[in-house]
């Protein structure tokens, strides 16, 4: 398995990777870092849809970061990093970057789009997860899209405070405890015009939380739009039984293993690097069956297609998936 | 808190901020006689048919409507589908509609060559001449949405090619 990995550390992380360097470092609070990159001459970079995500490589790893600005035209790449001390070190390994520092980049990967069809964008964040929102609200004023945001943070720990107070003016709602939070939610999810769009992103029993009283609400599920964060612990998940159409064999993927991880216990070589969803290495053919997908590489678009999953972290929304391996 | 009308002459308003069921009734039907909300709220528009004025009552309803709402439409397939329509346009999503159209009653077929909609009388799967270009149509039950009416395509397109 570690053969594997080394075997694929030389390659490089995505088609077309961009080498940028660190053009500024700081502080937003104690613990949440911003970082922004450009280009050594300060060229344009390839634009963005609000909601995309950049991945950063360091050392050995990658991790996937929430770019905060609208996308349109950028000339830099800014992501805020909340600096989580027992993490897998992404996250430190981004907060001792500095100035002048080169690193590498994806080009940005679209998952948590606004829809250009929405009347309204309610947007709803809790903790760092205000990067992606705050990509949805910076949109917004510029292209005077109609938004709003819910943003739950304690005080004196959020990020991007007074940005979004500025980019939101009485469209900001900032709660900073849990029952004011309840009570804003009930009231804006039972006040919306038609055609208004949810967005959430923060810790995900926060999310599930919102989306399952959206629902609750009546809230039709194409409404309804949500980020995980990148390195998120993804839950064991359900047992489901994969077969191997090519190889004409049947392995049994227990609760709390990777396919990828039973792919490689049963002799397979499949490439991977991040094995947490964000690199885009793994990428399996699906035959048939319903890939339960929770990576953050493919595309709205292709996950809804079912014809490729990411082993790493997806699983089966059925008992069983048909892959053309 | 209730306000369902129960005289379904007008569409007169429901209470600002409804996140019950609207029931909308074309022409003579009693579909939604015994329709089931589900424990939510109703509100009972009728309208003779989906008429400029009946559009316009039904948009101002739904400006007034709240996300968790639902929309029912009842009656001849062409006053359904302009009103699913618009519908659509007020930011109603398809899970948020359902459409109980009448087994007869006028269509409308969407010409695919000059985009003129024609009204027809005629079954799904037969032939119907659009107004605009004359073109023969057949029309399936491809129904747009977003258009409102059938998709018509040439009948004889295979023996031109
Ligand atoms: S290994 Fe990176 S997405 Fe699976
Ligand atoms: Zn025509």
């Amino acid at each position: 398995m570690t053969g594997t990995a080394l075997q694929n550390k030389a390659k490089p992380l995505l088609d077309g990777t961009l080498q940028l360097e660190v053009t500024s470092v700081s502080a937003q609070t104690d613990s949440i870092t911003s970082i922004t990159f450009g280009g050594a001459l300060g060229e344009l970079l390839p634009s963005y849809v609000p909601g995309s995500h950049l991945v950063v490589q360091y050392g050995t790893g990658a991790n996937a970061y929430s770019l905060t600005g609208s996308g349109s035209a950028p000339t830099e790449y800014s992501i805020s990093v909340l600096r989580i001390e027992n993490g897998a070190g992404g996250s430190l390994a981004m907060h001792a970057l500095c100035v002048g520092d080169l690193v590498q980049v994806s080009h940005p990967r679209s998952a948590f789009a606004p829809a250009a069809t929405a009347s309204h964008h309610l947007l709803i964040a809790a903790g760092i997860g205000i990067t992606p929102v705050l990509s949805h609200a910076r949109y917004a004023a510029e292209w005077g899209a109609s938004a709003s945001l819910i943003y739950v943070h304690r005080p004196g720990t959020g990020a991007h405070v007074a940005e979004a107070r500025q980019l939101l003016g009485p469209g900001l709602t900032e709660c900073l405890d849990r029952s004011s939070f309840q009570e804003v939610l009930t009231r804006q999810l039972t006040t919306q015009q038609l055609g208004t769009h949810l967005y959430v992103c923060g810790p995900n029993a926060f999310m599930d939380s919102v989306l399952k009283q959206a629902r609750d609400l009546g809230w039709p599920k194409s409404l309804l739009h949500s980020e995980a964060f990148s390195g998120a612990a993804l839950d064991d998940g359900e047992p489901f039984e994969v077969r191997l159409a090519r190889s004409k064999v049947t392995l049994n993927v227990p609760a709390g293993v990777s396919l990828l991880g039973t792919l490689e216990n049963a002799g397979l070589t499949v490439p991977n690097m991040c094995r947490k969803g964000i690199c885009g290495e793994c990428a399996v053919p699906v035959l048939r069956g319903e890939p339960l997908h929770r990576d953050l590489y493919l595309t709205d678009q292709e996950k809804d297609d079912n014809t490729t999953m990411m082993c790493c972290v997806s699983r089966s929304l059925g008992q069983e998936l048909e892959l053309d391996l | 808190m209730r306000t369902a009308s129960q005289s379904p002459a007008t569409g007169a308003g429901c209470e600002p901020g409804f996140r019950g069921v609207i029931c909308v009734s074309f022409a003579t039907t009693d579909a939604l006689q015994d329709h089931d909300t589900g424990g939510m709220p109703r509100h009972d528009l009728r309208f003779a048919a989906a008429t400029p004025e009946a559009i316009a009552n039904l948009r101002s309803v739904l400006g007034h409507s709240r996300v968790g709402v639902r929309v029912v439409l009842a009656g001849p397939p062409a006053d359904v589908h302009a009103a699913a329509s618009v519908a659509a346009e007020c930011g109603l999503v398809d899970e948020e509609m359902t459409l109980v159209c009448d087994e007869v009653g006028p269509r409308v077929i969407f010409c695919g060559h000059c985009h003129t909609s024609t009204t027809t009388d005629h079954p799904i799967g037969t032939n119907v001449d659009c107004q605009g270009c004359g073109t023969t149509l057949i029309f399936t039950d491809h129904f747009s949405r977003r258009v409102g009416g059938y998709l018509g395509f040439s009948a004889h397109a295979e023996e031109a090619a």
